[in-house]
């Protein structure tokens, strides 16, 4: 069985800044991490290697630097890193993105699995699954806590987690599955497994040539959405108002703010 | 640059809604959207439309007509019964290739993201993710749409070229509804579907309703800590009158007096309501953590020196116990006034 | 006669499997030490958990299980607070601490180990710190208030303060009243501010032997590129975890290292340090609560990182009984026999649930001695502690950090 699990690596989003005069992100000097729910997308794929056997890939498009930071992954159990960069790739929107790592997943051949995180925190969208589905023709799974495999039937099922209740779905595989965010506990990095999951040995870096990627569906160039302006939020600074009268006085003034603000 | 399916010259003026519903109805993040979307269509002369699938929609494509739409667009048939990615998408890819809208607005919920992100690969477009402002701009009919990212430190404006339909996601309490018009006008546009079992790759082996909670989906919360002593149910009160969701701290879900499902924090459910109302809650910050993107924060506690005032915006030093039934009965005279 | 030779009914028996792998790798990460338990029970006899939930911790079979090589200690091994009472009292010199540690570090192998542990060891690499707290605004805690960075030109001292204190919001006001203390004592001591990394006593503690080595050499570097030499910490695990295990971690020269009670008694007792005749006075005036007119009774909780494993109890106390307006009361356990807060061996990120925590005890013991502040050392007693107050409803009785009494208290330049 393979697996491939999309791991993004991005910025720590409280130290991202916006530069006013360029209008563009300050990314200098600002720590990185794996994208939160992308840990728990590598522990369900990982689970899923525990329980069927097979090999889990990490795929991801970036820089090489986000490699030290996908070896985590391969520490925790994966087996191979598959980092698509070029400097082409990079500026992409989701319908970009999801393109070029539908493409780097076709060049992996025979894929039964592709876990990511429900959404990443530094843009948030959340349509990477659903649109990787898409280009690869996969089923999919949204919003999974659980799974469960049926390999020899070719299937698999879901608990998606909507609105207070679950549903239990079941899609044939190959399929995607999002994985939501904070629904198990990463393992943390196996220490006889890490001297060789860090090892350069275990990347594979793929060029836009090299996964056959169609220039006007890439990077800048294939997102139909452009960013027009950039500005850092205020900071939230909480007024700390005290509210003062007596207590009927004082309930009077919660009401009306609540009634203002809704 | 990707070429969308149909683009700026050949779309249609109009903009698409699509309908969700919840128990009681359209879900309220439909209404906000039809709101939000009617206003955008009479600033710039166009038609607004809602998309409806399922297998009964009479009612709510009249409901649909009463919150603002000029146009619905049904889909009935018995395989739409319940959400499945395959046949949703399916039938409204068809659809939207036959009306063209310009926009299509969505709700950032789990089945419309799933909705839109697939669908926007299918039309080879783009898609905006939990908008917090959109406007059309008169004569290219550009929609800008208002999009934070980095969990709300930055914010970005984002438009669309040629592509089309321009698509965007909106989270629940982000735009206001208005109340319903029975008298409004609309068109119903039935939309032939052809669907066969075989087309659905989604079997649904279970599916349990929302008796649970979904608090990261509310858009107002009033929570409680130790101070409340157990007395949820003054809270559950208020949050009826509120149209909120009740939430709660550690002590209280160790101490049963409320589900684990509604422990707001690093540990328990992360939260961006629009307004947070905390009653008896110290303020340590694992609590913090799970109210913090909250647009206001009101907080009631006896201790001064509760560090849950650093993180509010309004402060009463008081006790709940006298607080909550006064706030109790101020909120119902003031909504009566305003009915 | 014969009847009676049917002494053993093999049916009768449990049967264990042994593990030899087991009991090897406890044997080795114990140094041998565990091969030393002859069985005798005092560990299980004097061990906390035994005052909140009886038969809830068996240490004594524990041992037994390790030495033999048995895999039955499922949770139990978590609910180790690593106070040490245990060995205080036990008649071998039984390394009992570092068989439950090395117990945890094969299961830390196996995987199973209590749920946000994981979590725990993650946001240490993520953020340097165990509370996924961001690492940027780990200085936030100094505010605007001049707090020194450290410079080894400028200053003798490290001051540490710990990831716990950075974050949280009381024990803040406790490196806030701390760096006043020392500047008022005249001790030349800067901080790292954001960039102070993790002292890894977090991870030594629930067990993970190797990532404790890594952050251990990380941090020792990252010490030795600030030129740093003598380091003055606010909270005795991280003094513990310095003083005592580092060296296992690098073998060469390193840091020295104090508790912030140890060199304030020191320059008290070198009469460098002075308290003001009208400091209750003046606190009457700004509102401390927690001050009066009369005798002010303190009582003390010996934090288990200083008392028993780093036998420092006099510190505290000196600089306690020194403040003029302070009557000292000790506790009925106290000193070697102090009652643990339940915050140590890992506790501070594992659920304990009301009616069993060592806290609510130690609460009500302080209260019996009609002290109205229970003073403490340590960041994690502190927390503690004032949780069960508030959980007890204990509104007349304040806990403080003995840094905040002195900053009241000390005579202040100018």
């Amino acid at each position: 069985m393979i697996s491939v699990v999309c791991v993004k690596v991005v910025p720590k989003s409280e130290e991202i800044r916006v530069d006013p005069d360029t209008m563009m992100l300050i990314r200098e000097g600002v720590r990185s991490e794996i994208n939160p729910p992308d840990m728990n997308a590598l522990e369900m794929a990982l689970s899923a290697k525990d329980r069927y056997g097979g090999q889990v890939y990490i795929i991801s498009m970036g820089p090489p630097a986000f490699v030290p930071f996908l070896q985590a992954g391969v520490a925790m159990g994966a087996d191979h890193i598959y980092l698509l960069s070029d400097f082409t790739l990079a500026g992409a929107d989701t319908l970009a993105t999801t393109y070029t790592l539908s493409k780097g997943i076709r060049k992996l051949g025979d894929v039964d699995l592709v876990f990511c995180g429900e959404e990443s925190s530094d843009g948030a969208t959340g349509q990477v699954p659903s649109g990787l589905s898409e280009w690869l023709n996969f089923a999919g799974l949204t919003l999974t806590t659980e799974t469960a495999l049926d390999i020899e039937s070719g299937l698999a099922r879901g608990r998606r987690e909507i609105g207070g209740g679950y549903q239990i779905l079941e899609v044939p595989l190959p399929c995607v599955v999002s994985v939501k965010t904070a629904c198990n506990e990463p393992r943390f990095m196996d220490y006889e497994r890490k001297e060789w999951a860090f090892d350069r040995e275990r990347v594979t870096i793929w060029d836009a040539e090299q996964i056959d990627a169609d220039p006007d569906l890439t990077g800048v160039k294939g997102s139909p959405t452009v960013v027009s302006g950039l500005s850092q939020a205020p900071v939230r600074n909480r007024k700390k108002q005290f509210l003062e009268g007596s207590p009927a006085e004082i309930a009077d003034q919660i009401a009306e703010i609540i009634l203002q603000n809704s | 640059m990707p070429l969308s399916l149909y683009n700026a010259d050949n779309a249609d003026q109009s903009i698409w809604v699509y309908l969700e519903r919840d128990r009681d109805g359209l879900a309220g993040i439909s209404l906000e959207l039809l709101a939000k979307g009617r206003q955008l269509a009479d600033q710039a002369g166009w038609i607004l439309g809602g998309i409806l699938l399922g297998s009964q929609n009479s009612e709510l494509c009249r409901a649909a007509i009463a919150h603002g739409a000029d146009e619905i667009w049904s889909a009935e048939h018995v395989l739409l019964a319940d959400f499945t990615i395959d046949a949703y998408s399916r039938v409204m890819f068809e659809m939207i290739l036959k009306g063209m809208p310009g926009v299509l607005l969505f709700g950032a919920t789990p089945d419309g993201r799933d909705l839109a992100g697939c669908l926007a690969v299918r039309l080879r477009t783009g898609l905006n993710a939990d908008c917090t402002g959109l406007r059309i701009r008169p004569g290219s009919g550009e929609l800008v749409c208002d999009v934070s990212g980095f969990g709300g430190g930055v914010l970005a404006l984002i438009e669309m070229g040629l592509n089309r339909p321009q698509m965007a996601t909106v989270r629940p309490g982000v735009f206001s509804k208005f109340p319903p018009d029975w008298n409004r006008a609309g068109k119903l546009i039935e939309f032939p579907v052809l669907l066969k079992e075989a087309d659905i790759q989604t079997r649904i082996i279970e599916k349990v309703s929302a008796e649970g909670v979904d608090l990261t989906q509310a858009s107002l919360i009033i929570a409680g800590g130790r101070g409340i002593e157990g007395d949820f149910e003054t809270l559950r009160e208020l949050a009826d009158i509120l149209e909120g969701e009740v939430g709660g701290t550690r002590p209280p879900v160790d101490d049963g007096y409320i589900e684990r499902e509604r422990q707001i924090g690093q540990t328990g459910v992360v939260c961006s309501p629009k307004i947070a109302i905390c009653c008896g809650i110290s303020g340590a910050f694992h609590f913090i953590v799970g109210v913090e993107k909250a647009e206001v924060v009101i907080a009631i506690n006896s201790d001064p020196g509760a560090p849950i005032f650093e993180h509010a915006d309004y402060c009463v030093v008081g006790d709940v116990r006298t607080i909550l039934p006064l706030l109790k009965e101020s909120l119902q005279s003031q909504l009566v006034e305003e009915i | 006669m014969a009847k009676n030779l049917k002494l053993f009914d093999q049916n009768a028996c449990d049967t264990y499997l042994l593990n030899e792998d087991l009991w090897e790798k406890v044997d080795e990460r114990t140094s041998g030490s565990v091969n030393l338990c002859f069985q005798c029970g005092e560990c299980t006899a004097v061990c906390p958990w035994g005052i909140v939930k009886e038969g809830a911790l068996k240490v004594r079979s524990i041992l037994r299980g390790a030495q033999l090589g048995i895999e039955d200690w499922e949770k139990d091994i978590w609910l180790c607070t690593n106070c040490d009472q245990c060995q205080l009292y036990c008649p071998r010199g039984v390394q009992i601490g570092d068989v439950f540690q090395a117990l945890r570090s094969i299961s830390w192998e196996k995987r199973e180990v209590e749920s946000g542990l994981p979590g725990m060891l993650w946001s240490i690499y993520w953020n340097d710190n165990p509370w996924s707290q961001p690492p940027s605004e780990r200085f936030a805690w100094a505010g605007n208030s001049n707090v020194p960075v450290y410079d080894p030109s400028k200053h003798e001292f490290l001051l540490y303060i710990g990831c716990t204190s950075s974050f949280d919001n009381r024990l803040q006001r406790v490196a806030q009243a701390l760096v006043r203390v020392l500047t008022a004592a005249g001790v030349r001591f800067g901080c790292l501010g954001a960039a102070e990394p993790c002292c890894g006593e977090p991870v030594k503690s629930v067990g993970h032997a190797p990532y404790f080595y890594e952050t251990a050499r990380s941090t020792i570097r990252v010490f030795k590129d600030a030129g740093v030499e003598k380091v003055i910490t606010l909270s005795p695990h991280c003094y513990d975890v310095f003083k005592n295990h580092y060296n296992k971690v690098l073998e060469e020269e390193q840091f020295e290292v104090v508790h912030y009670s140890q060199i304030l008694a020191d320059l008290l007792e070198g009469g460098k340090v002075e308290f003001s005749s009208e400091w209750i006075a003046r606190a009457l005036e700004n509102h401390y609560s927690w001050v009066t007119p009369e005798e002010i009774l303190v009582t003390f909780q010996d934090p288990c990182y200083l008392g028993r494993k780093n036998n420092e109890y006099r510190a505290p106390r000196t600089l306690l009984s020194g403040i003029p307006g302070i009557k000292f009361l000790e506790m009925e356990n106290h000193m070697q026999d102090g009652l643990c807060c339940g915050g140590g061996g890992g506790r501070m990120w594992l659920e304990t649930p009301p009616g069993e925590r060592f806290s609510d005890i130690r609460v009500m013991q302080a209260l019996e001695t009609g002290a109205s502040i229970l003073a403490t050392a340590c960041p994690f007693c502190l927390v503690c502690l004032e949780d069960s107050m508030r959980a007890l409803g204990k509104e007349n009785m304040f806990v403080l950090d003995v840094a905040e009494l002195l900053d009241v208290a000390i005579a202040k330049p100018g």
